[in-house]
């Protein structure tokens, strides 16, 4: 299985971004997950699951401390499934 | 008998059928039985006490739902010392304000020593820096090897240390004795009595730095001895279907959650996650920890009735964590019961009856042990059939805050604890309306206002230390909504106005990360003020819902004479507004 690309992940995290938090604009890279996305504790820890089911990827805390853009975010699970990728090749 | 939680872990040890199950997100099992806990947890004292850990002192604990949490939380107990319950980062958060919150909590409750779990251990330096606690942090894993140990404590002695809003605002750790803990237990167990035909059973997925998860829970389960399946918060909050397939999994009896959680469920659920499950088994679905919407228990109610569950389960419960938690219980074999309240009385502190008015539901009457007192202002009983601020007593009641001995002193007086909540008794259940004190409560947490107010200080067209943050349930509303109250100043530019809100709430979210419903920009000199200045909350919230809140018109003599002769007529009470110039300036809008 070949790695999606930024602008697939991107995608998908638009979808989660769409069906759990209700956002129905464009998901540009430079905005600012909490403040686009108004994020609160809760919507935080749905959008971090429901993109970690969508990838099946974990993210570690240390992963998640440096995320702040809706870039970031696409950076850290790409980071995570090219990791993954390498294992199982 | 002088039982404490130590003396329990012990007799539970005899019963290793029985214990905590851990679902993870694969819904796979990992079992604790009492008996290994006990074992383990004697191992793990003595590598406390080895660490240097006396007797009474606090101990963190930093872990999310997980065996190594109750590992860690009753070996601190068999090493004589007291847990302190922290929660570990939220997900995506930002984790300055983490730490800074962290450190304020550990200093706070005194901790000598942090237990963490190692994934939340390797983030939580910048905390320990600031706390500085003595005894440093570590992981269960790197306590040193000793042997097996238990240091008895008596049952005055502090149980648990327990933080009664997870906010930076001068958070409070609430101090219980052993005593209170055990008797707050025994009077929820007292509720669900085994039989031959039915051994009860929990599952939970509240989390276990909180009252409802640890006490209600975890402690619950354990005077039984009984079994619980435990599920991570934020595996429920993913996937809320799974609290019910775990409740119809194991034929679980009673599970609690806060209102938002049961909203939480109908929004989310899909039917084809919840093939095969059956909801009879539930007899007790607790609500509480935050006001309970009258529309979200009838769509729990009409949403899973098709799965078996019973809507006698609902049961609105009123507690606090100052009372250990459950203070009233309504009644478990009923639906839940509500009544009607004509508006305007209400907003008078008044309670009549009326077909349209406001739907209340009733938390029901008081545990056995507790009485409820009703009062006023002064300290006097409320006369029936009116609001008051709610006093309770009863034996699980804290010791006082830890370490504050003036804000234990304004809470508890003469053995009543002043709840700081409002409401009133009707046909000998109680019924609450609002709060006096000032906490907002969001989605079962408890929050400061001064965090929401204080990301306003310097935002442009706001007036300085002129905004009020509260919560309230709105009529017809599904849960508390957060409101910001703001004063324009005089001179401000009209685009500046208009973009206040957003502005407001974007100061908000950036500072607390809480997520604002309303802003009401005001007039300058609305909100309600102390005859020294200082903002009412309670009070902008009854004005405002009671479509009250105006700012005061230009003050003109003729205007006030006016407003003078007309609330003479009306309202008999000239010589209170004519001695009063406060009163004046607020009459002299009423046109």
């Amino acid at each position: 299985m070949s790695t999606p690309s930024r602008a697939e992940i991107l995608a998908g995290v638009a979808a989660v971004a769409r069906e759990h938090l209700g956002f129905e604009g464009e998901l540009q890279p430079d905005l600012r997950l909490v403040d686009a996305l108004r994020l609160d504790s809760l919507r935080r820890l749905t959008l971090a699951v429901e993109v970690e089911n969508r990838f099946r990827v974990r993210l570690e805390p240390e992963d998640e401390a440096a995320i702040e853009t809706v870039g970031d975010l696409v950076a850290a699970v790409g980071r995570k499934l090219a990791a993954a990728g390498g294992e199982a090749g | 008998m002088s039982d404490t939680l130590a003396t329990w872990l012990e007799r539970a040890a005899g019963f290793p059928e029985r214990g905590l199950r851990f679902l993870d997100r694969a819904e796979r099992a990992t079992w604790l039985g009492w008996g290994e806990i006990h074992a383990r947890s004697r191992r793990l004292a003595g590598g406390l006490l080895a660490s240097g850990v006396a007797p009474g002192e606090r101990v963190a604990l930093v872990f999310p739902t997980s065996p190594e949490f109750v590992l860690g939380f009753f070996a601190t107990l068999l090493a004589g010392a007291v847990p302190v319950p922290l929660y570990p980062p939220a997900r995506l958060g930002r984790l300055d304000e983490y730490h800074a919150q962290t450190a304020r909590l550990l200093l706070g409750a005194g901790c000598r020593l942090v237990l963490a779990d190692p994934r939340v251990r390797r983030l939580l330096g910048e905390s320990l820096a600031a706390a500085q606690p003595a005894l440093g942090c570590r992981t269960l894993d790197e306590l040193p090897a000793a042997a097996e140990s238990a240091v008895a404590v008596a049952p005055q002695d502090l149980g648990l240390v327990q933080f009664s809003s997870g906010t930076t605002f001068q958070p409070k750790p609430v101090a219980l004795s052993h005593r209170a803990l055990l008797a707050q237990v025994r009077i929820l167990n007292g509720f669900w009595p085994d039989s031959p035909e039915l051994v009860h059973s929990g599952v939970s997925w509240l989390p276990l730095y909180h009252d409802m998860g640890l006490i209600g829970g975890v402690l619950c389960a354990l005077e039984r001895p009984g079994t619980l399946t435990l599920i991570g918060p934020e595996t429920f909050v993913a996937r809320p279907a799974l609290w019910l397939r775990a409740i119809s999994r194991y034929r679980a009896t009673i599970s609690p959650a806060p209102n938002f959680a049961y909203g939480l469920c109908v929004a989310k659920v899909r039917d084809e996650e919840l093939e095969g499950v059956s909801l009879e088994s539930w007899r007790v679905a607790l609500n509480g920890a935050e006001p309970v919407a009258p529309e979200v228990l009838r769509a729990f109610c009409r949403r899973f009735a098709p799965f078996g569950f019973r809507a006698e389960a609902m049961t609105p419960v009123y507690g606090l964590s100052e009372a250990a938690l459950a203070v009233t219980f309504s009644s478990l074999d009923r639906p839940f019961r509500s009544a009607r309240f004509d508006r305007a009385a209400l907003a008078l502190g008044e309670v009549r009856e009326s077909a349209d008015g406001r739907e209340i539901v009733s938390v029901g009457r008081p545990v056995p042990g507790f009485s409820i007192e009703l009062r006023e202002e002064g300290g006097t009983l409320t006369p029936p059939g009116h609001v008051g601020r709610i006093f309770v007593r009863g034996p699980s009641l804290m010791q006082g805050y830890l370490g504050q001995p003036e804000a234990t002193a304004s809470t508890l007086r003469d053995g009543w604890l002043d709840t700081g909540d409002l409401g009133f008794a009707h046909d000998g259940e109680l019924y609450l309306t609002g709060r006096a004190k000032d906490v907002l409560i969001l989605r079962g947490r408890n929050h400061a206002p001064e965090d929401v107010e204080q990301a306003l200080v310097g935002l442009a067209g706001a007036r300085a230390g002129c905004a009020v943050a509260a919560s309230f349930m709105p009529e017809g509303g599904e849960r508390e909504v957060l409101a910001v109250f703001v004063e324009h100043q005089r001179e401000t530019a009209n685009e500046l106005r208009r973009s206040l809100p957003r502005r407001v709430s974007d100061a908000v979210l950036a500072r607390s990360g809480l997520v604002v419903d309303e802003v009401h920009v005001l007039a300058p000199g609305t909100l309600p003020r102390t005859s020294s200045g200082k903002l009412r909350r309670g009070e902008t919230v009854r004005r405002h819902l009671a479509g009250d809140l105006a700012a005061p018109a230009a003050v003109t003599w003729p205007r006030l004479a006016g407003a003078l002769w007309r609330s003479r007529r009306a309202l008999g009470r000239a010589a209170r507004v004519a001695s009063d110039p406060e009163r004046r300036s607020i009459d002299a809008r009423e046109d």
